[in-house]
């Protein structure tokens, strides 16, 4: 039988198929490699849609625009990826037939076997089961030894046995645990719990009846946050690039009653990031719920340390992309602690607000946040009657929900890099963008409140630092350069302003009815804060001061580049606890 | 050339395979809040009971009309096309599930778990085959399972691979199956199904590591007839033992044996038995015996230390159980705590462990009881197997013609056509050219 027709008849048939095979195969790699590089939900138009939707979130037809350009994207990418399944299944056949084609090609020009026939079946008969007895004892050592090294690598730290009562190890003294009480507004207020005060706005209740210097101890390590009081203890934190510390002292006396390492937490690299001098590696001033004292430091290290000095618990939250050093401070807002993680130049490099709780440190949530990086702090405040945090950086003005971080509103206010923070007076959010203009914002509303929100606006000598102090219906203000202010909260009206000629870091505070401006060089002026402009008195410190004074008991603490100082009259009491 | 063409082509089919699988994408939730609320994560529906039914009624159909082609109408290309079909069916349509590979497991996990029903299904394709090999040998093999008909399709120039080799590889499929049962008995998974690396191909899906696989036995099985049934397959290695007991047998000529060895040739999976005249080797039946008494003395001995051996394995053989593994982690997190990123599923796995630590505590403590009892049978069953292989090894066969071994034997029917005399009774050779026997 002549069978070279058939044999050319297959041998086309296996080329065309090889040939559709590879046709098929080009155009999906294609595809999907255009697929991978334009992302539909990278789409340009979608982004803008988005961003649009962002300032506006209840434009609804912004939101219809984004549905029907989203659908489109689906429909299209089903589309793609039922061409892709479809592909794939001609490629299948396609392949079948070359398959089918070459090997039946093949089985015609197969030259038949003619093996010769085997002597001494026996004698090989034996050798092989000699053999096979031989591999087979070394496929099971093989084997032994695959299980061996599955149970060395894989050691357990599991008891064997679970005796009676038998706890896991470490957290079941948290589970057993009664649910810890949220501090009360009264020991909030009547200590010093985080920067600027219980509600950051830079005020305490206590008036301050004196400067006179009760204590100093020596800070042992450089840092610019400023001191937190609760009861009989102030804590500061210092470090630098090899070591990171909390400082506790004793409120009457100024001793150091320890110093605790936030050191070997998990995950923090060894090498920690360079941050420039005048930052230091612990410009956030710490937070404390009077169960224990929290701290965070510029390479991301985040401490919980006990009253007694013993650490709680810590977490590394970097690396913190932040080209002057991170500096926002820690926020409080029951049992758990806020911190404000903004990153980077643009807002796609990860900033975001989280919410931990304060007894062992676990994620409660976490809100991404469309901003850049920033160093003012958070406060938490009842306005518009319900809780807000207020986070400020570039360029919104965002607030939140502290129960679950869901976004109240936000307003489109900061062009520039923020360092102060705001506060709340006459239940108006006062902020600055700093060297533009001083803002007054209704926190209230949802969405974008940018053009509906701003109250008031002033743009004399706007701080770039200082963050505003609020008392009342008072807002004061005060520059780099020492000029003091003070505004109605209602319309910005200003009711008077000096200038002390001196160059001020630290925010002011208010302690009662009186203001306390603190320059770096040491002048310390305490003013009337009240409607009327008069300066109480002056005294001067030598140190110097970046960081902000903090008020508890009747007593001012301020921290120097040196020392720690405790200004009041000489009979002043440690704050008695509600 | 042809040839070059076809491994050229399997290869693409292959390539292709795993770049589909690696194109697939997931749509993201909507970006704002439109009301529209996800689903919460389900388990599919069971698949309608009469098409269970349907799926088992094709499977016995499948079964019967391979056991006709092999032992009444001794055809190659009618099991090829009825390996095509199964292929189609069992495997691109119902993506490999349920197949009978797997089905073992259902039955060990529902015999440790009250609660569990297994699947009509289940049982039928888990007894089927095995009933048929009783009578029947490997029919399941030769035209019904899926995974054997990818793997026959991709086969291209077949090698031998040393009988001393195969006869030792042959006891991993006992290994694998042991470990498969033991998991599903304690209730941790279907670890031969997840560990299943032919599947992956009929679902156009699967994880990297397992496509890998599957993509390392394919092409080893362009050389390499079957690898996978042949030397890892755990249902496979049950059909082995119910084939060494079946009623009949694959016999390759219909007439008496030439010897002519075309048979051995033909096979591609090394399952052609030689002759062997009994008590001939070098050192006689009398030293077979001794060594046989040995090893059958030796037996008990293998599978007590393989059960003590195996009690060690459980702390790390435990670890593959998610409840097991969790509370590990929770420990160790512990004493060493290791910095997650937030939202991880590390990260939230940890925070559900925290919301109940004894809880997690007594289930994984629980499972490790459970495990030192599997691991002991496991440990044993391992060391059955070695040992009744080197008994199996040491009894001296007696074959007078070339046959193929009851239990290896596929019944794919390549050998029949070789031989002459089969070609003579099919009329594709002239009587008068019928070979004496040698």
């Amino acid at each position: 039988m002549n069978t070279a027709p058939l044999h050319r008849a297959l041998s086309l048939t296996a080329w065309i198929a090889g040939g559709f095979c590879l046709l098929l195969c080009a155009a999906l790699v294609y595809e999907h490699f255009a697929a991978a590089t334009n992302d539909p939900w990278k789409a340009p138009q979608l982004l803008a849609l988005k961003d649009k939707l962002a300032a506006e979130p209840r434009n609804e037809a912004v939101q219809k625009e984004i549905r029907q350009l989203d659908q489109k994207l689906r429909r299209q990418t089903r589309l793609r990826l039922a061409l892709d399944k479809s592909g794939a299944w001609l490629l299948l056949g396609g392949a079948l037939a070359l398959v089918l084609a070459a090997g039946q090609a093949a089985a015609l020009r197969k030259t038949p076997a003619l093996p010769q026939p085997k002597t001494d079946a026996g004698e090989r008969s034996a050798k092989l089961a000699s053999r096979a007895r031989r591999s087979l004892a070394g496929v099971a050592l093989a084997v032994a030894g695959g299980l061996v090294i599955i149970r060395l690598v894989n050691p357990s730290v599991l008891p064997a046995h679970q005796a009676a009562g038998q706890k896991l190890p470490g957290a079941a003294d948290a589970a057993e645990a009664p649910a810890e009480a949220a501090p009360a507004l009264a020991e909030l207020q009547t200590n010093w719990p985080r920067f600027r005060g219980w509600d950051g706005s830079g005020a305490a209740a206590q008036t301050n009846s004196g400067t006179n210097v009760v204590w100093r101890s020596p800070v042992p390590a450089p840092g610019h946050n400023s001191p937190v009081v609760w009861g009989d203890r102030v804590f500061i934190s210092g470090g630098t690039a090899a070591k990171r510390e909390v400082f506790c002292y004793n409120v009457s006396t100024g001793a150091l009653l320890w110093q605790r390492a936030v050191e070997n937490v998990p995950g923090s690299p060894a090498k920690v990031p360079e941050v420039p001098e005048d930052t230091t590696y612990a410009a956030s001033t710490l937070a404390t719920d009077g169960r224990r004292v929290y701290a965070i430091f510029a390479n991301g290290d985040l401490g919980a340390v006990n009253f007694d000095g013993s650490v709680a618990w810590t977490k590394y939250l970097g690396p913190l992309k932040n080209s002057y050093g991170y500096a926002a401070s820690l926020a409080l807002w029951g049992t758990n602690l806020l911190v404000q993680l903004d990153a980077g130049d643009t807002p796609e490099e990860g900033s975001k607000l989280i919410s931990l709780q304060g007894a062992n440190g676990r994620l409660v949530w976490e809100r991404s946040r469309p901003v850049s990086a920033s160093w003012a702090t958070p406060i938490v405040v009842e306005a518009a009657g319900k809780t807000q945090i207020i986070t400020l950086s570039k360029p919104w003005v965002i607030a939140y929900a502290p129960a679950d971080g869901a976004e109240l509103w936000r307003a489109d206010l900061l062009a520039n890099e923020v360092v102060p923070s705001p506060v709340l007076a006459g239940g108006l959010v006062v902020l600055f963008n700093p060297g533009d203009k001083l803002l007054a914002l209704r926190p209230g509303g949802t969405g974008d409140v940018t053009k509906t929100g701003v109250v008031w606006t002033n743009e004399e000598n706007v701080p770039d630092i200082p963050s505003p102090a609020g008392c009342g219906d008072l807002v004061f203000t005060v520059t780099s350069m020492g000029m003091v202010k003070c505004f109605e909260a209602a319309d910005g009206k200003k009711n008077w302003e000096t200038n002390l000629d001196a160059e001020v870091k630290a925010s002011p505070g208010i302690a009662g009815d009186r203001l306390v401006v603190l320059s770096v060089d040491g002048l310390l002026v305490m003013l009337r804060a009240g409607r009327g402009l008069e300066e109480i008195g002056r005294s001067r410190l030598a140190d110097k001061f970046i960081a902000s004074p903090a008020f508890a008991g009747g007593r001012i603490f301020l921290r120097g580049t040196t020392n720690l100082y405790c200004l009041g009259p000489e009979n002043a009491q440690p704050a008695k606890q509600p | 050339m042809l040839r070059r063409l076809k491994f050229l082509a399997a290869l693409g089919v292959m390539l292709l395979l795993a770049w589909v699988v690696s194109a697939e994408q997931r749509f993201p939730p909507p970006d704002f809040d439109s009301g529209y609320r996800l689903p919460a994560t389900s388990t599919p529906a069971a698949r309608q009971l009469w098409r269970q039914y349907a799926d088992a009624g094709v499977f016995l159909a499948a079964l019967a009309t391979a056991v006709w082609l092999i032992y009444k109408k001794r055809s190659r290309r009618g099991l090829f096309w009825l390996s095509l079909f199964s292929l189609a069916y069992f495997g691109f349509f119902r993506r490999g599930c349920i197949c009978a590979i797997g089905s073992p497991q259902n039955i060990v996990y529902a015999l440790f778990d009250p609660e569990y029903a297994v699947p009509v299904t289940a049982l039928v394709f888990c007894f089927a085959p095995l009933v048929v090999a009783l009578f029947a040998g490997r029919a399941f093999c030769a035209g019904v399972c899926p995974q054997g008909a990818l793997q026959d399709f991709m086969l291209i120039k077949p090698v031998t691979v040393p009988p001393w080799l195969e006869q030792a590889l042959s006891v991993i499929p006992y290994v694998f199956l042991g470990a498969g049962l033991i998991y599903a008995g304690t209730g941790t998974g279907f670890v031969i199904c997840r560990y299943d690396p032919l599947v992956p191909f009929f679902r156009l899906s699967g994880g990297c590591f397992i496509l890998t696989l599957g993509a390392a036995f394919l092409l080893a099985g362009m050389f390499v007839g079957r690898p996978y049934c042949r030397f890892l397959c755990p249902y496979g290695g049950l059909l082995r033992l119910a084939s060494l007991a079946s009623k009949w047998r694959v016999r390759v000529t219909p007439d008496a044996c030439t010897q002519c060895r075309l048979c051995e040739q033909s096979c591609p999976f090394g399952a052609m038995r030689e002759p062997a005249p009994a008590g001939t080797g070098p050192q006689g039946l009398g030293a077979a015996r001794k060594r046989l008494g040995w090893l059958l003395a030796l037996l008990p001995v293998l599978v007590a230390a393989g059960a003590w051996a195996g009690s060690k394995l459980s702390p790390a053989a435990a670890q593959l159980d998610p409840a097991v593994a969790l509370a590990e982690r929770y420990v160790r997190q512990q004493s060493a705590p290791v910095q997650y990123g937030l939202m991880t599923p590390e990260a939230l796995s940890l925070q559900r462990a925290a919301d109940n630590p004894e809880a997690i505590l007594k289930a994984a403590v629980d499972l490790r009881h459970r495990f030192d009892l599997a691991c002991w049978l496991f440990g044993g069953w391992i060391g059955l197997v070695i040992g009744l292989k080197l008994v199996a090894l040491s009894v001296v066969p007696s074959r007078t013609d070339y046959e193929p071994d009851r239990g290896a034997c596929f019944g794919c029917a390549r050998c029949f056509t070789a031989c002459p005399n089969e070609r003579v009774r099919l009329g594709w050779m002239p009587a008068v050219e019928k070979p004496a026997p040698l």
